[in-house]
């Protein structure tokens, strides 16, 4: 049944620094950026918070820079926004295809990069693309600021490792010298929670594939959390078999039959996905087949 | 070919030299009051004291109640009552009758007894000063039951089915010839079993109804496809006289079936009403809908086919499991299409019903037609790859002038010409008839084909229609508009009559106290209001030609009647057309307001000895991703024979909504029961699919458009259903076609077909 609104306490922040304190001083409570994810398990009547910080007016956490060598998205940053962004076109074109593939126009005028990651679902469509740039989360709370790693952050079916009262500040982006690709599957063309979602990026240097570094992998819907396929980048980097990375893939991840898919199905298009990549943007395996 | 026709033109007729406006593609009379926001719902009357009514529902799915527990709810402020068992006002018993107007959606009334048949069942409801209020109330509540054994999986209740024997009159199983013997002899044998799952109608609008009482009168807006089976429903089970009730609909967002016959909720806030004596606003979340207000209930079809190796069919079995609740004994009749189309010496066609804890299931768009054709037309399907024909050839060779049901002509059927029309505009011809040898980009390409049909259905309607002294014009009618075009084609019967525009009448429907009409289901509204319409008109020219000629100041003073008629906004003399006279002018000077024809039109014997119904040939191309699974449809097109339209512009989105409904059907939609509980999981959009905006490909319709006057006096069939009728068997067939993978069980999903890519 539907939590009733009236029963909500909705709290303003007027600074950042407001923010942190109002973090700190409320224990429990949610900090709340476009709602979209909020708002529907309000509805379900699956949240049990009943305190909430909205930080939608605090502009300063919506800029997109450049700063030095890497790019800065911040957490209230709308896939509006990001879409229509030349630095996230330039920088890292496959987060302006997830992003497109989020929602509708509404959805993507008020949902945040910031909120899928605090939200935190394994299908969450921007993830795979954060875990393939080996992104770093910007935290922020009264005791100052911190980084983490993104392929760090999840430590489990929605758990992450920000303290309760930290918020996300931003995501800092590094240079991918490689070519990016991503790809959503669902069961209808849009407005799906995808089945499977992939994202990859590869060096277009044929020596540098060899280094398991320049090759990252990154799948969600396919275990509790988004998850970076470590040990298939190492195989397809040390011999570039596809057969045998697409054997290696299927021992990394484990995914599991819901309302949406198969996990058989999850499975085989997993391998077919990376095999599907591998054949299109792989010098090295348009060579040799 | 499609119709791009976005002014209003009516065609010239060269006889009467008078503008034809039944069949011109106007823009919907109630376009504009939707997209502005003006037209008001079921919801959308904003009364003063309004209270708000939400239902408390069972957890459990079977067993009784032991209590509710309400403290907590009743201590909230702005609370107003918790209507339960135990204080709910006794119902009536009712006919719950089809015939006579007095059908229940679900065969038992709410709130009085304990009884739990299924999950999500009302058990109460809260009523407060705010729908947050009720809400709250309604969460507050706690539901205590004595759980029994639920019946919640098919398999297992099948011991327990029964065999229905008859459908609607017709005695069950239908049986011709000999199918056993025909089937054992026959050259080519075909087997296959088809499966179809549970479908909600989910309308973008909710169930809703705002109960008002007026001293002992009750008005109800109620979102329903019948105005006066409501009327009819709520007076008798209140126990009060019909014409103390009035039941407004004026504007329905979407049906389906499920908006048919009056479930519970609507009682529920009648009762609630009756007791504060404030006006009750009762609106079901998506999730109650997925409970209480009818599905399409599951099918299992085991179909068994004989043909001579030219393909001429000489048996067909066809046996259809399928399920109901424990309240009624609802039939989705998949068989009907198999007994109706195609000539076959030896048929037959059974059911089994099991009886599930779940909701009492009801029509759906084509209930019955569309599962069965799923079945049927794929089994033709895979005959033909088979026999080594082309798909339509197989249809053609088994097609006859007589209805096989009836052994009767048909009173018009334009089949063959939906074909032909559908596979020229289609490109059917360009299709390789091997299956996984057309790809495009990447994709593997199917076409593929099946044909649709729905019966010529009609009832009873009545409708009034009033000229007004200021030269305009009213119909008047208790049918009800659910979307599909109706305010806007009975104006065109009436201007078509009357010989003025249709842009200077009104349509008003809706409403209970208008002339009676029958329920916006089975495609009959168009043929059963339709003619009481033009016949209501045609009275009303009659009246003021009466009027005319008797009135010394006319210029028509005196002259025949017969040689006075209608044109051009005047009435005018045969025989000296210098002889006219204004309509407003005639009422004017006789200080009339306005001079109405009414017309209660009753399906008449010109159709006796015929078979009536509507035919189609409908097309799908689909695109399949070889490595994902992933299907698409890219083409559609359907050409249907549904006797005159009435506007062209209505009929096609008609035509076209059920056919990007069949998509859904097709690749989508599916109720998923949690088996533990019986309550629905898919009980949201997010996880019931239905398609968007980016599943619906170019799709076409067209008609044949030759009127069938031997069923009514305009030759009109209606078409509200059979544009979904063929959809999920011709993309299953397309998917083969693509991919050589046959799939028999709805919806094809990537996972059905990843299996075998
Ligand atoms: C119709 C619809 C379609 C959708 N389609 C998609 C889709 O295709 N793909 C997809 O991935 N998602 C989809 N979503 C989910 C949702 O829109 C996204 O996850 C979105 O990014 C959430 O952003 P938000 O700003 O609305 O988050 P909110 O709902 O405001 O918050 C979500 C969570 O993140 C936390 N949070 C938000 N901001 C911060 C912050 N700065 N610091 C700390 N915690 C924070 C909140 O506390 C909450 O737990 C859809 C949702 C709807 C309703």
């Amino acid at each position: 049944m539907r939590a009733a609104l009236s029963t909500l306490k909705f709290l303003e922040a007027g600074s950042l620094s407001h923010a942190f304190k109002i973090m700190k001083t409320h224990p429990g409570i949610m900090p709340t950026a476009g709602c979209t994810d909020i708002y529907v398990s309000l509805n379900f009547g699956t949240l049990k918070v009943r305190e909430f910080l909205n930080l939608w007016g605090l502009s300063e956490l919506r800029k997109i820079q450049m700063k030095g060598d890497y790019l800065s998205i911040g957490s209230l940053a709308t896939y509006t926004q990001i879409i229509h962004s030349d630095s996230v076109k330039k920088w890292i074109p496959m987060l302006i295809q997830a992003s497109s593939s989020i929602g509708g126009m509404q959805i993507q005028n008020r949902g945040t990069l910031g909120g899928n990651i605090g939200n935190g679902s394994p299908a969450g469509d921007t993830l795979p693309v954060l875990a393939a740039a080996e992104a770093v989360v910007v935290l922020g709370s009264t005791e100052g600021i911190r980084r983490i790693s993104f392929n760090m952050f999840y430590t489990g079916y929605r758990k992450n490792a920000m303290n309760p009262e930290e918020l996300i500040l931003s995501v800092e982006i590094p240079r991918i010298k490689s070519q990016q690709w991503y790809r959503k599957v669902g069961t209808r063309a849009a407005q799906a929670i995808s089945k499977i979602v992939m994202a990859a990026v590869l060096s277009k240097d044929p020596e540098e594939q060899q280094d398991p570094r320049r090759i990252r992998i990154a799948f969600g819907s396919l275990a509790p959390t988004v998850i970076r396929a470590f040990r298939t980048e190492t195989a397809l980097a040390e011999n570039g078999n596809i057969t045998e990375a697409q054997k290696t893939l299927l021992s990394e991840i484990q995914p599991i039959d819901d309302i949406r898919s198969t996990a058989l199905y999850r499975q085989t298009v997993a391998a077919n996905l990376l095999a599907e990549w591998w054949g299109k943007v792989s010098p090295r395996s348009l060579i040799k087949s | 070919m499609t119709l791009k026709i976005n002014e209003p033109k009516a065609k010239e007729s060269t006889m009467a030299k008078a503008v034809q406006w039944i069949g011109a593609p106007l823009d919907r009379a109630d376009g504009e009051l939707k997209t502005t926001g003006k037209a008001r719902y079921a919801a959308d009357f904003p009364l003063e004291r309004m209270v708000y009514g939400v239902p408390i529902v069972s957890p459990a799915a079977s067993g009784s109640l032991i209590k509710l527990e309400v403290e907590a709810a009743e201590k909230l402020p702005g609370v107003l009552f918790i209507l339960t068992h135990e204080n709910a006002k006794k119902i009536f018993p009712i006919q719950n009758d089809f015939g006579t107007a007095t059908k229940l959606a679900e065969g038992r009334f709410p709130l009085q007894d304990k009884k739990i048949y299924y999950a999500g069942q009302y058990v109460g409801l809260a009523a407060a000063e705010t729908l947050e209020i009720a809400q709250e109330a309604a969460r507050l509540i706690k539901v205590i039951c004595k759980e029994e054994r639920s019946a919640l999986d098919s398999e297992e209740e099948l011991p327990y089915s029964y065999f229905p024997d008859n459908n609607w009159g017709t005695p069950l199983p239908v049986i011709r010839g000999n199918f056993e013997k025909a089937f054992s002899n026959t050259e080519v044998q075909l087997k296959a079993v088809y499966t179809t799952p549970v479908e909600h109608h989910n309308p973008m609008e909710p169930h809703a109804c705002t109960a008002v009482w007026d001293g002992d009168n009750l008005i109800l807006y109620e979102s329903t496809q019948w105005v006066v089976g409501a009327r009819n429903v709520v007076a008798d089970a209140l126990g009060l006289p019909r014409e103390k009730v009035r039941i407004i609909s004026h504007f329905v967002g979407g049906g389906f079936g499920c908006k048919g016959f009056v479930w519970p909720h609507t009682l529920l806030a009648a009762m609630t009403a009756m007791h504060l004596k404030r006006p009750v606003k009762v609106v079901l979340s998506r999730s109650q809908m997925a409970a209480g207000v009818g599905h399409r209930p599951a099918t299992h079809q085991e179909l068994s086919i004989g043909s001579s190796k030219q393909g001429k069919l000489t048996a067909i079995k066809h046996h259809t499991i399928t399920q109901t609740s424990f309240l009624d004994d609802f039939l989705e009749a998949a068989g009907g299409p198999t007994q109706s189309i195609y000539s076959c010496p030896n048929l037959l066609v059974s059911y089994q019903v099991v009886r599930l804890n779940h909701g009492t299931p009801t029509f759906m768009r084509a209930p019955g037609e569309c599962t069965g054709l799923f079945a049927l037309e794929s089994l033709l399907d895979e005959l033909s790859y088979t026999l080594n024909l082309d798909p339509i050839e197989l249809r053609l060779n088994n097609l006859s002038d007589k209805s096989p049901e009836e052994e009767l002509p048909w009173s018009n059927s334009h089949i063959k010409e939906c074909y032909e029309l559908g596979s020229k505009i289609f490109g059917w011809k360009e299709r390789n008839p091997k299956p996984k040898t057309m790809k495009r980009k990447g994709f593997l390409v199917g076409l593929g084909m099946a044909t649709a049909m729905f019966p010529g259905v009609r009832s009873p309607g009545a409708a009034k229609v009033k000229i007004l002294s200021d030269g305009t014009a009213e119909v008047l009618s208790a049918t009800q508009d659910l979307g599909t075009g109706t305010y806007t084609t009975m104006k065109q019967i009436a201007a078509e009559v009357l010989r003025i525009s249709p842009h200077r009448i009104v349509s008003k429907l809706g409403d209970s106290s208008y002339p009676p009409a029958p329920v916006s289901g089975g495609s009959m509204t168009s043929a059963s209001v339709g003619p009481a319409v033009k016949s209501a008109a045609e009275k009303a020219i009659e009246a003021l030609i009466h009027i005319s000629i008797k009135d010394s100041s006319s210029c028509l003073y005196h002259l025949p009647l017969e040689k006075i008629h209608a044109a051009d906004g005047k009435l005018v003399y045969q025989d000296d057309p210098s002889k006219t006279e204004i309509f407003e002018e005639i009422l004017k000077r006789n200080n009339l307001s306005h001079i109405e024809g009414e017309s209660f039109v009753k399906p008449d014997n010109s159709a006796e000895g015929y078979t009536v119904q509507s035919h189609g040939a409908q097309f799908a191309e689909v695109e399949v991703h070889p490595l994902l699974g992933q299907i698409r449809v890219t083409r559609m097109v359907g050409v249907f024979d549904v006797g005159r339209i009435l506007n062209q512009k209505t009929a096609r989105s008609q035509a076209i909504g059920g056919m990007i409904m069949g998509i859904g059907m097709a690749l989508h939609e599916k109720t998923v029961y949690d088996p533990r509980t019986g309550r629905v999981v898919t009980d949201n959009l997010c996880d019931y699919l239905i398609p968007v905006m980016a599943d619906s490909p170019a799709v076409e319709a067209d008609f044949i458009d030759k009127p069938d006057p031997r069923f009514n006096s305009l030759g009109v069939r209606g078409l509200g259903e059979i544009g979904i009728t063929g959809v999920a068997a011709a993309t299953a067939n397309a998917v083969y076609h693509a991919t050589g993978i046959r799939i028999r069980d709805l919806p094809i999903t990537p996972d059905k077909l990843l299996k075998w890519l």
